[in-house]
């Protein structure tokens, strides 16, 4: 056996049991059409947006302890998985003497927010202390006055190991109201025995050889913004305009049976089974996708890559907000943090960590699906909500719906 | 005396109270609110307002005539071939089942055991580019080399046809199963040949089955996004697809609510017209005499 064979085992081993975040994606789709109904059953109130713009309240006072209710997506936290219990939240109730009800119910952002979003605007949020969204949902739920702001006195950690790169993104610039959980980048995927060549940017994938082989994102920020890079446009200070530019190329494409879907984590499904030859996807589902077939390679377009970063959050009215800070600084330190991303394979936002991992396993250590070179990274300009809005629609409509 | 009629008056509407007030909870009032917000304009940050928008109905069929008419197009199309796929197995079942009727009929619901998710991406496997479904038939020649099945119109249909199937051979077997043989019998005794009993006897008995099976069959099917989702591409989409992501991803409420009311109300038309057509005393009144 080669030394490739090797690494192929080691990381078969390594991955087998994981699978990534998005893994419900396709079923929340089932579960939309039963929050929809509520919303339907529940649209009465005057106030259906909420509509009022005040300053985040900070929290302050309080102790550490009692039961802490943290919801996240499934498969983002490291898992035993001989005793099925969660390192992580055991170390924290250790040190503090919390118990953590940790909860998996986010599988897609608009889901979670349709069902959390009439609670949330009464300042009841349901019992959460702690959730993980999408820094696009961070900020609406910041407009909306649904999150409330850190007390950064409170966390030292967290000021100290943020990672530069995701430090002070537009929509929170000083973190006081989001802290990164985990990152990822969007980059092509593609199946190397099929497509006659390596792949090297998005522009690929409009391609007429490979018509009605090629799947995007659903998710608009990740699609519209890697057509503007590939484009040769900044997607971190586009404008309304700008973005439409890549929406219609991207509508054309759509009509002319160029792209074959608009997927969510189906993408994987689709390149296994060759029904696509290359896809835009996420980082995190390729290192499973190569377990399952090595031909699949990720390729972090050469034009630049959008990355993505889920933020926790701490929505008005938890019970126990003061506990939720201290679990955020908690996952800051580096060697908690190398835990959680030597079980998630995602982009850790915490410094310090890679130095970790060197020692203790230097495999993941060196793959630059979980350190990236971030110099080539872009994030999507957060848009005002009427922006926000119009792009959406627009973008809906060119995937169809 | 009068008190006896009075509480005999009052009986019916006792029998009908459990009934009415679930209506009235979750379907008047919801739609009550859902016609409100259809008129509303605003967004969630700033709130909706009260505006008598109509426009937001005229927008909403200019913007999505094309799903409109898709939606109806597919569900019209996934009823006539649940009806010619049913018929003929609802008439075998109820007429030459024999005592293997109840396993035949058990055999027809088993499938919908599972979920209706799970049922349809199984589907994907069932018609993916690589599946022997494709292989055999690329090899007839019944599609091009680089031809598909997964993700056209086509898979959509057949997606749809296949889960709404049951609601249309149930009601089939009902009034199939219910005719009374002596009145074919007649038929032949009066020299009619097998085909004209079926067609003067048997099929205009089992109307009320043909017109509550295709109802129960094409409203669903109409409003139906799931089949478009998983075997469908964005040049597939239907009007529930449209709904949802209005409602979920655009967060766009007053749209959506006016979508599925203009929905709504075509359906209610159609519905009327095949009323008409079909007559109502095919559903109810060959049945009371």
């Amino acid at each position: 056996m080669s030394d490739r064979d090797y690494e192929r085992i080691f990381e078969e081993a390594l991955h087998r049991e994981i699978d990534r975040r998005r893994f419900l994606r396709q079923a929340g789709v089932g579960m939309a059409s039963l929050s929809a109904m509520s919303l339907l059953a529940a649209c009465g109130d005057d106030e259906l947006g909420g509509g009022k713009k005040e300053e985040a309240k900070q929290i302050s006072g309080g102790k550490v302890g009692g039961t802490l209710a943290f919801s996240n997506w499934p498969l983002y936290i490291d898992i035993d998985d001989k005793t099925k219990q969660r390192p992580t939240l055991n170390a924290f109730k250790k040190e503090y003497g919390a118990k953590v009800k940790y909860t998996e119910e986010i599988n897609d952002n608009n889901e979670f927010f349709g069902k959390v979003r009439q609670q949330y605007a009464q300042g009841d949020s349901g019992g959460r202390d702690l959730h993980v969204v999408t820094d696009w949902l961070c900020a609406r739920m910041e407009r909306l006055g649904y999150v409330q702001k850190f007390d950064k006195s409170q966390m030292p950690n967290a000021v100290k190991n943020i990672e530069p790169a995701v430090a002070s993104p537009d929509f929170d610039p000083k973190r006081e109201i989001s802290m990164p959980w985990q990152s990822g980048q969007v980059g092509v995927i593609y199946r190397s025995d099929k497509t006659g060549g390596d792949l090297t940017s998005v522009n690929d994938l409009f391609d007429p050889k490979f018509k009605g082989k090629v799947t995007f994102l659903s998710e608009l920020r990740d699609t519209v913004g890697s057509v503007l890079l590939a484009d040769g446009k900044n997607p971190e200070d586009a404008d309304l305009n700008t973005a439409m530019t890549a929406v219609e190329k991207i509508e054309k494409a759509a009509k002319d049976g160029q792209i074959r879907a608009f997927t969510g984590n189906e993408f994987t499904r689709q390149l296994l089974k060759g029904d696509s030859f290359a896809a835009l996807g996420w980082s995190g589902d390729s290192v499973q996708l190569r377990v399952d077939n090595p031909k699949i390679k990720f390729v972090a377009p050469g034009e630049g890559f959008m990355v993505f970063t889920d933020s926790m959050q701490i929505p008005v009215g938890a019970p126990n907000a003061v506990t939720a800070q201290k679990m955020i600084d908690f996952v800051y330190q580096p060697e908690i943090q190398a835990q959680i991303t030597a079980y998630v394979n995602y982009v850790p936002p915490v410094k310090g960590v890679k130095e970790i991992l060197e020692k203790a396993d230097p495999e993941i250590a060196e793959n630059t699906l979980i350190f990236p070179d971030l110099s080539n990274a872009h994030n999507f300009a957060t848009l005002s909500p009427e922006d926000e809005r119009e792009l959406e629609s627009a973008f809906q409509q060119a995937i169809g719906a | 005396m009068a008190a006896l009629r009075a509480r005999k008056g009052l009986l019916p509407w006792a029998l009908l109270a459990p009934g009415l007030v679930f209506l009235g909870v979750f379907f008047l009032v919801p739609l009550y609110y859902m016609a409100e917000v259809s008129l509303k304009e605003g967004s969630l940050e700033e709130g909706y307002r009260l505006t008598w928008a109509f426009d937001n109905y005229t927008n909403a069929i200019s913007d999505f005539s094309e799903q409109f008419i898709r939606s109806f197009v597919y569900g019209g199309t996934a009823t006539a071939a649940a009806l010619l796929i049913a018929y003929p197995l609802a008439y075998a079942i109820a007429f030459q089942g024999g005592r293997w009727r109840n396993a035949l009929l058990l055999a027809v619901i088993a499938p919908f055991f599972t979920t209706y998710l799970i049922r349809t991406l199984s589907w994907q496997t069932i018609l993916d580019d690589a599946s022997p479904t494709v292989d055999f038939m690329r090899t007839v020649g019944l599609i091009a080399d680089d031809g598909r099945l997964l993700q056209t119109s086509g898979s959509v249909i057949a997606g749809i046809t296949y889960n709404f199937l049951p609601f249309m051979i149930l009601p089939l077997y009902a009034s199939l199963e219910r005719i009374d043989k002596r009145m074919l019998e007649a038929g032949y005794d009066l020299y009619a040949s097998r085909r004209e009993v079926f067609r003067r006897v048997t099929l205009p008995l089992s109307m009320p089955g043909v017109v509550a099976g295709s109802l129960l069959t094409f409203i669903p099917s109409v409003g139906d996004f799931i089949n478009a989702e998983f075997l469908g591409t964005s040049n597939q989409t239907m009007i529930g697809n449209v709904i949802q992501s209005r409602y979920l991803v655009v967060t766009d409420y007053p749209t959506a609510a006016a979508l599925s009311f203009i929905l709504m109300l075509i359906i209610l038309v159609l519905v009327l017209i095949w009323a008409r057509v079909a007559g109502t005393e095919a559903l109810m009144g060959a049945e009371a005499k």
